[in-house]
């Protein structure tokens, strides 16, 4: 979601720790392998807050008339009479191997409703993120060539702005714009892709555009303030002299050094727009994975619950691996 | 350019009296209010503007203003409670991070990072599914997921005096680490913390609307900004205007946090 949640503080970002310099293989090591001790990290988390879980699920299953005996017999059935550690060893092996368990009140394998959902979610978000680097991009270099002109001011008050307004706000002024206003995109639903790309499109344009809008505001402003920076330094003055047109000095050299921040900010926004998608879903009517985690949190369905969760931060960290591997490949300092 | 100066901006001025403003809305929204917040009319259900409902009616014939007013109190309380949460949890451990060893480091870097991968409103919907349905379950939700940038923040404000000639000195003159923390770190980390704790009021604010907007943590028929937002919007074809005022007081609030950030921010506005 848009907020500081999708605004990182500029402070935080820009200053990595002065680590001392690592040889490159060193590096590749930490960019794959610290995903793996996070994950860890996140399972305990989502494991911990089952257990912390006041409600006992049989009982809640079982309704008032359940005997203690009752309750014991399916304390036993879900494995919930066994120690801590060993449940949560077991749940995280049955976890890795596919199987998150079964809800308490429907009894459907977790894992079957989760990837039911699962792939209107990475459709949507892989196409916001697409729109967010397009936009972001292209409103970031744009303001930084024109810097202190028309498209500079508009692009920073425009980012601005549409980082104090609550999310679920910009998903509905789309609808009233392209929904009720020129009636040219379906308000709500979702057709998936195996449908054919342009009827996905139809319903994935306008909740994508919501999604992406925030990030997209966070790539310009960080590529701007960057690439400005760059673009004042005496290589690119340097290449200028040389005659090098200015797409060759763009692209070729002052971007290439410009584009870690933007990378990272993008790298936070994977959580942001996984997390936007509730509201999203919400407005546009989707049925992804946040649609699962409401009726799951209403429900108090602690395996459901878990499971949503457990599978979120495993698709951010792979997004987050892939945003690291992509500043070590494109950034100079990332292949010194 | 120092806190004090700081203030004498226009912009800083002018976020902090309406920061004022919000803040005696907050304690005393509910007195002021002309009308009963709560009190339905079904007559009178999803009118305009008038002298006596200056923002019109909701669809159960509240009356809108008062309900801004009324919601104002639980609104800022839930997103300072966040923000509190996050303080807390935050920047002990990116003091602790830096003066502590590397161990401790190491796993504070990693807790964090794990955190980080926590998207925030799927988060506070699994801990008030799990913990029950209350505003405070999910704000303090938001506000673990607020520690990591509190915890970063300090770290990168910290991280420069560890190497501080002063510092090494004091360490040098026996200080213990307690007092060298109180007496030449603590100040240097306090603008820093307090920018970030500004910005993330904002964000909170956000948090807030978008949970309610989603139904989780405030029980109808409570009023929030959020809450009044939300109901406006299912009411689009009727009063296509309603829902501009909710969501320009959230607006303006988040801005004028933001620009306080912005004149506070130690070096000026960045």
């Amino acid at each position: 979601m848009t907020t500081l949640l999708s605004r990182p503080a500029p402070v935080a970002v820009a200053k990595p720790d002065p680590a001392p310099p690592k040889r490159r293989s060193r590096r590749w090591i930490g960019t794959l392998a610290t995903p793996v001790v996070v994950f860890v990290f996140s399972s305990l988390l989502t494991f911990g807050l089952g257990a912390l879980s006041p409600s006992n699920p049989a009982a809640a299953v079982l309704g008032e008339t359940a005997t203690p005996a009752d309750i014991a017999r399916m304390n036993h059935e879900f494995g919930l009479d066994r120690p801590l550690p060993v449940q949560y060893v077991d749940w995280l092996f049955s976890a890795l191997r596919g199987d998150l368990g079964r809800s308490y009140f429907t009894t459907i394998p977790v894992a079957d409703s989760i990837f039911a959902a699962l792939p209107v979610d990475l459709a949507l978000a892989g196409l916001a993120i697409l729109l967010a680097v397009l936009i972001g991009g292209a409103a970031g270099i744009g303001a930084a060539l024109r810097q202190g002109g028309r498209l500079d001011r508009t692009v920073t008050a425009v980012a601005s702005a549409l980082g104090t307004l609550p999310p679920f706000v910009l998903g509905i002024g789309l609808i009233i714009i392209f929904s009720v206003l020129l009636k040219a995109l379906p308000a709500g639903g979702y057709v998936p892709l195996e449908n054919g790309l342009g009827q996905w499109l139809r319903f994935a344009i306008l909740p994508a555009l919501a999604l992406s809008l925030d990030i997209a505001a966070s790539i310009a402003r960080q590529l701007r303030t960057s690439l400005v920076g760059q673009l004042g330094e005496n290589y690119v003055t340097g290449a200028v002299v040389r005659g090098l047109g200015t797409r060759r000095v763009l692209f070729g050299h002052a971007l290439r050094n410009a584009i870690g921040p933007a990378l990272t900010v993008l790298g936070i926004g994977v959580p942001m727009i996984l997390g936007g998608a509730v509201v999203t879903e919400k407005i546009f009517n989707l049925p992804g994975l946040a649609q699962l985690a409401l009726q799951a949190s209403g429900q108090h369905d602690v395996p459901l619950i878990q499971g949503t969760l457990l599978v979120t931060v495993t698709v951010v960290l792979i997004c987050n691996t892939l945003v690291n591997i992509a500043v070590l490949r494109l950034t100079p300092q990332g292949k010194r | 350019m120092s806190t004090l100066t700081a203030v004498r901006l226009p912009s800083a001025r002018l976020a902090l009296s309406v920061l004022a403003v919000v803040t005696f809305l907050a304690v005393a929204g509910g007195t002021v209010a002309p009308h009963d917040p709560l009190l339905q009319d079904p007559d009178l259900a999803l009118r305009g503007p008038s002298l006596i409902h200056p923002f019109g009616t909701d669809y159960l014939g509240r009356d809108v203003f008062s309900r801004l007013l009324a919601g104002t109190g639980t609104t800022v309380v839930a997103a300072l409670e966040s923000v509190g949460v996050g303080l807390a949890l935050g920047v002990l451990p990116g003091l602790a991070s830096l003066w502590l060893g590397r161990t401790v480091e190491w796993v504070l870097l990693r807790a964090v990072d794990a955190v980080m991968t926590l998207p925030f409103i799927v988060f506070a919907i699994a801990v008030t599914g799990i913990l029950g349905n209350g505003l405070s379950q999910a704000m303090v939700a938001i506000g673990v997921l607020f520690a990591p940038l509190f915890f970063r923040v300090t770290r990168a404000a910290g991280l420069s005096l560890t190497r501080a000639h002063y510092v090494e000195a004091a360490e040098l003159f026996g200080a213990s680490r307690w007092r060298i923390l109180r007496t030449h770190v603590w100040g240097k980390v306090v603008p820093t913390v307090a920018v970030t704790a500004a910005q993330a009021t904002g964000g909170a604010l956000l948090a807030v609307s978008s949970l309610t907007f989603l139904g989780i943590g405030v029980q109808p028929p409570a009023p929030t900004w959020g809450g009044v937002l939300a109901s406006e919007l299912g009411f689009l074809s009727q009063q296509p205007w309603a829902p501009v005022i909710p969501a320009a007081l959230i607006m303006v609030a988040v801005a004028a946090l933001n620009a306080l950030a912005d004149a506070i921010r130690p070096g000026g506005a960045a």
